[in-house]
């Protein structure tokens, strides 16, 4: 089932971008702290750049904390004015275009999926019983989400970093949902590069590369298969599960890996050359990942981490800067194991978790794992606590902004008004991944006993 | 195995689990308790007022002996008689602001002259929510020959660093000359005067003699705005002859020099809490002057409870005035209220007699005096309207008040005037002298508060608790009502497929209600086109306020039509009505708890109406399975609550109950509204955003066909 009217609705997404950018003036959108974070600001972006041009190592200072390749490729837009808009509209501009190619990535992601789901529930003999009661154009519906969800639109025309980087989560989790190996390391040594926490993908992308896209787990494919041969019996019922369960092939990932070698030392070059007089790539370093993982700047933004670490007694903070960090690391493994079979899905939480906890988090974090959840909008069909969800995150979205007012404009709040909103949201975050993994393994049980049925 | 996994018996659960649903199984007892408790918890605030205090232990009040004397009357006798003769020569000339500043100059202190045009008034609703500091100075083009002159005189605290000050204002109006103003800019000058000379000074002190003649916000506003926002333009004496032309008769005899040097903005340091204070009409109290206190600045935005205190202090046990704040004088005679009052007193009595450390018995006179204070106070918060200059202050984060002297003689009488300026002087020495002493920003004391006396205050911690009361039910019933369309869903699945596989089919279910928020963002998006309607019917030119409402409600009403078109109508998607309710709930909880935190008493007037109504809401056509007597009830509450929710029949009904005239003037609405955006009051933006729509919706689920599940049970 497609969804009608989706060209003109993707297009009146992109219409409705190069409106705001064009017409909207100045809405002063970087300056808010939901939106641009000290590493995806344009603002900040620009004064690296000015600070390149001045000869001067771009990590001077404590303003950029980007990566190198970024400054010669927006630094000279952040340059030009127009009069009568606002200062960055040309890189507006390009984060419209790379807003639409990661829509249109998705739309694709979600048919590759749509067709690896159709081939497990055929074999499965399924189709009927599974397909009748929900069946949607998951692609359609998860790049429509990314094009009109708010805070995309928020983050595209406040002209911040995100949209590239979510672009570049989308491009390696294509690449990997479509077997294309070098894609899916560009994507994946770029993502890493630009934020670090995209790193802990490659667990995801290694099982794509070596499974295929989503499907329900083998311990059906084996139900089927027994009771298949309990039924009529043949003695190619080996065959039967071999045709169908995949097994993990090591060449995609034995070429995954040479590649993101490849464009490991790629990057490293280009960034090395960026930086050639003014820098060295251990400032790079330190300045980038070091910036990340310390949580140096504290000023507020919608995460936790920034009031933790501004209460915290110094001759803690190391300690809690591992736990913080580690409480990333530990729920890899565990997730890995749990949802082996759904690579794609387990790319979803695993990018939902980072948005929940890394130390610089804004809303277009946001905006790319929400885009994800519609890719299982047909498994998802049973989730719980959709409609507590959603007005939870429109009552966040809107209370937040007040919540800064009140507290730094009119003098009446404090930093504690302002975080409980942060807390709200991380609670929703924390809803959303609970529901959406615990719904997920009920669809899969579900798929059990209808196999068994 | 299928059938012994779904045989299985469930875990009990939780308890937390267990109260969800059994208040949401008795939601309507629920929402009545809570809404009825709400009403009563309101009407007990008068009561639970508390006397003030002082928190800050700095300021200490009192503490030193005053020294403004009979020399000071002296001084300001002379600039009395000396500005009476500035004026008498050149009507509505340029006399004053010079004579003015040449006594300001003639005591050694710092003197400019801040010419201003006024504002033009601008639709910019969301003003409020975006820094106050970014709003540019106005550029004009061509020259203008109406402006505003403030004359702002700076004196160098002695044992201060210059980082802090003070700042006096008094109006008055340049092209007039009013006695009472003459007598306010005295005051003014013999306190100025005798602060220049004192030696315990800490921080500076400003004194603004604000040109009133466009109000006296526009004139403090445009000083606030230009001390914070320097403009770095050009010199600017050049700017000035630009702006104004060179035709000036202001500087006429001075040289160029001297006439920079009065145009130069100066500045003194960050401002610590100003005061406002000006001489009004002779009234009487019981043979004591009297002091009105104006507090209520933008938004429901008060100064800090302890800048109130010291002057109430200081003027009622040092200087002997009678404070008294605004008031709605209708209510002090109404016997309804006295009914109320007699009520209240007796349960205070009787729940006295329980517990001896319940004070809550206030006599009659008290609850009545209270309740109209109050009543006042929430009013004003409520309208977002500041009540005089100090609101642009409040717009920087400087805690102001507003003084109103009333002398309880005439002011001819020599004796009168004597003893009156004496105790002014004294008091605004005082609480200078106090605010000297604050060694931090006012921040001890209350910022959220109603008076219901000036020396009685309800906390933000007590007068939530109504509120709060009348939003517990939303959540509740909410939950109850998608949980019941949830349960009628599968009702009618088990109907339709009695095997087990009908158990384990993939539906929907959890996402039936994005039906309903399409209807809400349909909704929501035509709100905020209405809201922003006004920007481009205001510029229709000379048009009567009757025809631009007329515009306006047809051009909603087209709008309306149009989204419907492309978006579909709501009852031709099939929305349960229940889903409907329970996404206007949501949405109405949503908006209020953000208008709570934005300016509460809007909040808590609008909840009076708006959640009654969403909670009464029932289609017209299901309430005809009821039993006769409740569908008369429901019927009538509907029909009523529905008028009242709709924001210009509200408005009618108010005005006719403040004026008892029944007359219908649309155009009043427009007059209304305009006044709301021009002052950028957030309850504008409440009435389109949170209101409106949230009658839209409940007109929607009263008007609901109830026809899908039955058409649905038809089919099976």
């Amino acid at each position: 089932m497609a969804i009608r009217y989706y060209w003109s609705m993707a297009v009146a997404a992109v219409g409705f971008r190069l409106a705001l950018v064009l017409f909207g003036g100045d809405l002063q959108l970087a300056s808010r702290p939901e939106v641009s974070t000290p590493l995806t600001s344009i603002r900040r972006l620009a004064e690296g750049y000015w600070l390149k041009q001045a000869s001067m190592s771009p990590y001077s200072g404590s303003m950029y904390h980007g990566s190198p390749l970024l400054l010669s490729v927006l630094g000279p837009l952040t340059n030009k004015r127009s009069v009568g808009h606002h200062n960055h509209i040309y890189c507006s501009l390009i984060f419209v275009a790379v807003d639409f190619i990661a829509a249109m990535l998705i739309r694709a992601t979600g048919r590759i999926l749509q067709i690896a789901r159709n081939r497990s529930l055929k074999s499965l003999e399924l189709t009927e019983a599974v397909s009748n009661s929900v069946d949607v154009s998951a692609g359609d519906i998860a790049s429509l989400i990314y094009l009109w969800n708010p805070w995309a639109i928020v983050t595209c025309v406040g002209s911040c970093t995100s949209p590239i980087e979510n672009l570049m989560v989308v491009v390696m989790i294509y690449g990997a949902c479509s077997r294309l190996a070098p894609l899916a390391a560009f994507g994946y040594v770029m993502a890493t590069h630009l934020s670090l926490y995209p790193a802990i993908l490659v667990v995801p992308i290694i099982l794509l590369l070596g499974y295929g896209p989503d499907t329900p787990p083998r311990k059906v494919y084996c139900l089927k298969s027994s009771s298949a041969s309990k039924s009529d019996v043949s003695d190619n019922d080996k065959s039967f599960s071999s045709r169908d369960v995949q097994q993990f092939s090591w060449t995609p990932v034995f070429y995954f890996i040479l590649w993101m070698l490849f464009w490991t030392c790629y990057v490293l070059l280009l960034s090395r050359l960026v930086l050639n007089k003014v820098g060295d790539l251990q400032e790079m370093f330190e300045k980038t990942y070091g910036f990340i993982l310390t949580v140096k700047d504290l000023s507020p933004n919608i995460g936790v981490l920034w009031y933790f670490f501004a209460e915290v007694f110094d001759f803690f903070r190391s300690f809690f800067l591992i736990v913080f960090n580690m409480n990333i690391a530990f729920m890899v493994l565990p997730l890995a194991i749990r949802l082996k079979h759904r690579p794609c899905f387990l790319a979803f939480v695993y990018t939902a978790i980072v948005a929940m906890l890394k130390s610089y988090p804004s809303v277009g974090d946001s905006a790319l794992y929400l885009g994800l959840l519609g890719l299982f909008a047909n498994e998802l069909a049973e989730m719980q606590f959709t409609f507590f969800l959603f007005f939870g995150y429109i009552g966040v979205s809107l209370l937040s902004p007040v919540m800064h007012n009140l507290w730094i404009w009119r003098g009446t709040g404090n930093a504690n008004f302002y975080f409980a909103t942060g807390l709200a949201y991380t609670c929703l975050q924390t809803v959303l991944v609970v529901e959406s993994v615990s719904s997920m393994i009920k669809h899969d049980r579900k798929l059990r006993l209808l196999v068994t049925a | 195995m299928a059938s012994s996994t779904t045989e299985e018996a469930k875990p009990k659960p939780r308890l937390i689990v267990r109260l969800g649903i059994f208040l949401a199984s008795h939601h309507i007892l629920f929402s009545a308790l809570c809404c009825t408790a709400g009403i009563i918890a309101l009407l007990f605030l008068p009561s639970l007022a508390k006397n003030t205090y002082l928190s800050e232990n700095a300021l200490i009040p009192g503490s030193a002996n005053t020294l403004f004397s009979t020399e000071d009357i002296l001084e300001a006798n002379r600039f009395l008689k000396g500005i009476e003769a500035a004026t008498g020569e050149s009507r509505g000339g340029t006399d004053m602001p010079k004579f003015i500043s040449q006594e300001i100059k003639n005591l050694g202190a710092e003197v400019h002259y801040h010419e201003f045009l006024p504002d033009r008034k601008c639709f910019h609703p969301l003003k409020f929510f975006t820094s106050m500091t970014n709003n540019m100075a106005v550029k004009p083009n061509g020259t203008y020959t109406n402006f505003g002159i403030n004359i702002a005189g700076i004196i160098r605290a002695p044992r201060g660093d210059g980082k802090e000050a003070i700042v006096l204002v008094t109006p008055y109006n340049s092209q007039g000359d009013q006695s009472n103003e003459l007598l306010s800019l005295a005051l003014g000058f013999s306190v100025f005067s005798l602060l220049s000379r004192a030696t315990w000074l800490a921080k500076d002190i400003v004194w603004l003699s604000a040109d009133s003649q466009f109000g006296e916000y526009a004139a403090v506003s445009a000083w606030l705005n230009q001390y914070h926002n320097p403009m770095f333009l050009s010199d600017p004496v050049i700017l000035d002859t630009k702006m104004y032309g060179t035709n000036r008769n202001l500087y006429e005899h001075d040289d160029t020099t001297e006439k920079a040097e009065l145009m130069t903005f100066k500045r003194a340091g960050t401002m610590a809490a100003a005061l406002i204070f000006k001489v009004g009409e002779t009234r009487k109290y019981n043979d004591r002057d009297s002091v009105t206190m104006y507090a209520e600045a933008s938004n429901g935005q008060m100064p800090n409870l302890d800048l109130l205190n010291v002057v109430h202090y200081l003027a009622v046990h040092r200087q002997g005035f009678h404070v008294n704040i605004e008031t709605f004088s209708s209510l002090l005679s109404s016997s309804w209220l006295k009914v109320i009052a007699e009520v209240f007193q007796n349960v205070g009595s009787v729940l006295r007699k329980i517990n001896p450390d319940w004070k809550l018995d206030v006599n009659v006179p008290d609850y009545v005096e209270g309740t109209a204070n109050l009543a006042n106070s929430m009013y004003n918060q409520a309208l977002g309207v500041p009540t005089g200059s100090h609101g642009a202050f409040r717009d920087y984060q400087v805690d102001a008040v507003s003084l109103e002297f009333a002398p309880a003689f005439n002011l001819k009488n020599e004796n009168a005037k004597f003893s009156f300026l004496l105790r002014g002087g004294r008091l605004t020495e005082g609480v200078v002298r106090s605010v000297n002493n604050l060694l931090e920003k006012f921040h001890q004391s209350f910022f959220l508060y109603f008076l219901t006396a000036p020396s009685k205050f309800i906390s933000v911690g007590v007068y939530m608790i109504p509120f709060a009361l009348f939003l517990a039910p939303l959540p509740i019933v909410a939950a109850a009502l998608a949980g019941d369309s949830k349960t009628k869903g599968k009702l009618v699945d088990e109907c339709k497929t009695k095997d087990i596989v009908g158990d384990l089919e993939i539906g929907g279910e959890s996402w039936k209600w994005l039906k309903s928020a399409r209807v809400l963002l349909v909704i929501q998006i035509w709100a905020a086109l209405v809201s922003l309607l006004p920007y481009y019917i205001s510029q229709i030119p000379g048009a009567m306020p009757t025809q631009y409402a007329v515009i306006w409600a047809v051009l909603s009403i087209v709008i309306l039509i149009i989204l419907y078109g492309m978006f579909g109508s709501p009852y031709h998607a099939g929305v349960e009505w229940r889903l409907l309710k329970a996404t206007m709930i949501t949405s109405i909880t949503i908006g209020m708890g953000l208008m709570s935190i934005i300016n509460f008493a809007t909040a808590q007037l609008g909840a009076l109406i708006l959640i009654p109504m969403c909670l009464f809401s029932r289609p017209l056509k299901a309430q005809l399975e009821m039993n006769f007597l409740p569908r008369i009830i429901l019927f009538i509450s509907n029909i009523l609550l529905t008028v009242l929710g709709f924001p210009p029949a509200a408005l009618l009904v108010m005005k006719c109950l403040s004026k008892g005239l029944w007359t219908v003037d649309i155009g009043d609405f427009w007059l209304w509204m305009e006044f709301l955006w021009e002052w950028s009051s957030a309850t504008y933006l409440y009435v389109f955003l949170v209101h409106l729509p949230c009658w839209l919706l409940c007109i929607h689920v009263l008007l609901h066909p109830c026809l899908q599940p039955e058409s649905k049970m038809k089919q099976e």
